[in-house]
């Protein structure tokens, strides 16, 4: 009993003498909601391997303070991201927050935020009523209003009449079919058949055999990498072989792994390649696949990444003494940001400009194409 | 028409890989009369374990089962002495008898459910494995009007295989013939000199034998191996089992299948999203009006 207590006192004092040395620089906190476990787990991990990347080179570029980023798990739970929000807000020390993955989630907690007046940075809430919750929130993802027309007048162009929409059922699934078909059917196009299923499906084959008996031109898609990898192994399965366009959430390496041959010919819409000769995206890839067994990065993590530095630079342009008022303000300066999915400015709206680029799946690899 | 025929043959394919995992589902809680939660982890589990050995050896099919049996038994038997030995430590007439001992189980297999799939998760990462492509069995096969793969006649068999193979031990063998006793009435077969406990590790040993094989079939089918993956069937599996009166193993089979044909038919009139309110309507309509089941009546258990 005497040795434990003296072990415990011990390790206090250790504590004290360690907190007490971290103390030598001020120390600024930021917030970071995502999903570590659950079924979009494997989106949270990414994030945070991408934002220790981004926060580890930040503390030790020899800035006159540190940044510490404390990650919570909303397991993509609307009422687990308002809990975090709550969390965040109650911690005086905190002065910003990224996250979260989904848009519900983000949106949900989002109005926690508004209230109490937190600058929030989503990497990929692309809803488009997100930003306009108030003027604390920002993202660094495109939207579907900018994508959904880009990929309809994209599709228009290659032809294509008779397309079938099917996306997830979400918030973001939605903006998925509406901003598409408004725009294609503007083009003068038709959507024959839309329909959504819920994210995860495992037999997309009723769906896919629905969708053959209207026979459309090409499919629009909504859905992320591991739903496409499925639909597009099952469409081979069945015999199905009408193209597949989709958007910059099924860009993924993963895709191309786990659908193989079956993933050739898709086309999809980008901000991120790996293969970008750009010295910032080959660093950030040599960082990444260090810490990921050589896997390539997705758009996502880079997504990530660069939300985090976003966010690192508008701090360290409020310091001294950051306050959550002082980082929205040089949030929403953010101007040409150049990070490794372009450079991001954000506009009046809060709203990110970037550049697509358009892609296809040939031989194994995601190759950027003019039409 | 055409459209219809092939809606069927997707629907009894999908219906086959619930008919799987529901078998040794069912099996289990025939003896116990306690539903173990941690059946859909021991269908990860046997994927995962098939995902390696290929990955590893690249051995045919046949090899990989018999792999995963041998998981699947070590499997059965380690979660049997986890999160059920302990509850049957009393072995006097109330304890036997009690409902809250008994049912500690549930909890008790769910947290172990809990243990493993985050230990995967983990250990793999909760993304989908990325399984090699000569190891999936959907090489299409056209017949006629309808397109099914290599996947789900190696599943049809391997089914039927259980079915047959699991009333023949049922019926013909020293230890099928006292899992029967055993689920008949525990303490009666006690008392008649049959070794309850040792019954009870065979079953589990049986049964997660057939759930990891099914997870390595449904696996390797759709090519999709991640840590989650249990979920979903486990519930289909678990509707199944109520639907064909809890304890019927051919019952669940037949009621699986039905379920996989009414999920895929009903996609044909709505939208995709409420095919899986079947499987819960189901549930809700066997449980009010047929609560034995939708074939009704006493039946011998298992």
């Amino acid at each position: 009993m005497k040795t434990k207590l003296f072990a415990a006192a011990v390790a206090a004092a250790a504590a004290f003498a360690g907190s007490a040395f971290a103390q030598d620089k001020p120390v600024v906190k930021l917030g970071y909601q995502l999903p570590l476990t659950g079924n979009t787990a494997q989106y949270g991990q990414d994030f945070r391997t991408a934002a220790e990347i981004a926060l580890a080179r930040f503390n030790s570029a020899g800035k006159p303070f540190k940044v510490e980023i404390v990650f919570e798990d909303s397991r993509s739970d609307a009422k687990e991201g308002v809990a975090i929000a709550r969390k965040f807000v109650d911690d005086k020390a905190i002065v910003g927050v990224l996250g979260d993955f989904t848009s519900g989630v983000s949106m949900a907690s989002a109005q926690v935020y508004k209230e109490a007046g937190m600058p929030q940075l989503s990497q990929t809430a692309s809803h488009p009523d997100y930003a306009k919750i108030s003027p604390w929130q920002f993202r660094n993802i495109t939207t579907q209003a900018q994508e959904g027309p880009y990929n309809a007048d994209w599709m228009k162009a290659r032809g294509y009449k008779k397309v079938a929409i099917i996306a997830e059922q979400t918030d973001w699934g939605q903006t998925v079919v509406s901003n598409f078909a408004d725009e294609f059917k503007k083009a003068g196009g038709q959507v024959v058949f839309s329909e959504f299923f819920n994210r995860g499906l495992a037999d997309f084959r009723p769906l896919i055999a629905k969708i053959a008996r209207e026979k459309p031109d090409a499919i629009y898609t909504g859905f992320f990498y591991e739903d496409a990898a499925q639909f597009l192994k099952q469409m081979k399965q069945l015999g199905v072989t009408i193209p597949v366009h989709s958007t910059s959430a099924a860009y993924n390496q993963q895709l191309i792994q786990l659908a193989g041959a079956d993933a050739e010919g898709m086309h999809l819409t980008a901000t991120f390649l790996p293969s970008n000769p750009d010295p910032k995206v080959q660093d950030f890839v040599t960082a990444w696949k260090a810490k990921s067994n050589g896997v390539d990065p997705g758009q996502f993590p880079a997504q990530a990444f660069d939300a985090v530095n976003i966010m690192l630079a508008a701090v360290e342009r409020a310091s001294p003494n950051p306050t959550r008022e002082k980082v929205r303000d040089e949030l929403a300066k953010t101007k040409a940001f150049p990070g490794v999915t372009g450079e991001t400015t954000f506009g009046p709206d809060r709203e990110p400009a970037k550049k697509l680029a358009k892609t296809v799946v040939r031989n194994g690899q995601f190759v950027a194409v003019e039409n | 028409m055409d459209f219809y025929l092939q809606q069927l043959a997707i629907g009894l394919s999908v219906g086959m890989t619930y008919a799987l995992i529901a078998i040794g589902f069912t099996l289990i809680f025939g003896v116990l009369n306690v539903v173990n939660f941690a059946h859909g982890e021991v269908y990860t589990i046997g994927a995962f374990a098939g995902l390696l050995v290929v990955t590893t050896f690249a051995p045919p099919l046949l090899a990989v089962l018999l792999a995963v049996l041998a998981v699947g038994a070590f499997v059965g038997v380690g979660l049997e002495r986890l999160a059920f030995r302990p509850f049957r430590r009393f072995s006097d007439e109330a304890s036997l008898k009690s409902r809250a001992m008994r049912e500690s189980t549930l909890m008790s297999s769910l947290a172990l459910s809990i243990i493993a799939r985050e230990a995967l998760e983990i250990a793999f990462g909760s993304r989908f494995q990325s399984v090699p492509v000569a190891a999936m069995i959907n090489q299409p096969i056209a017949l006629g009007p309808v397109t099914i793969t290599n996947g789900d006649l190696i599943i049809l068999g391997v089914a039927a295989l259980m079915l047959i193979g699991l009333q023949y031990v049922l019926r013909h063998t020293q230890v099928g013939l006292s899992i029967r006793a055993v689920s008949n009435n525990p303490l009666g077969a006690k008392y008649v000199g049959v070794d309850v406990d040792r019954t009870i590790v065979w079953t589990f040993a049986v049964g997660s034998m057939l759930g990891a094989v099914a997870g390595v079939l449904v696996g390797f089918y759709y090519g999709a191996i991640f840590a989650n993956m249990g979920f979903t069937p486990g519930v289909k599996a678990f509707v199944a089992m109520v639907m064909g009166g809890l304890s019927s193993i051919p019952g669940a089979v037949v009621c699986a299948l039905l379920l996989g044909v009414c999920e895929s038919l009903s996609t044909a009139f709505v939208s995709s999203v409420w095919s899986d309110m079947v499987a819960y309507g189901f549930l809700i309509v066997t449980l009010i009006f047929f609560p034995r089941g939708i074939f009704g009546g006493a039946r011998e258990r298992v």
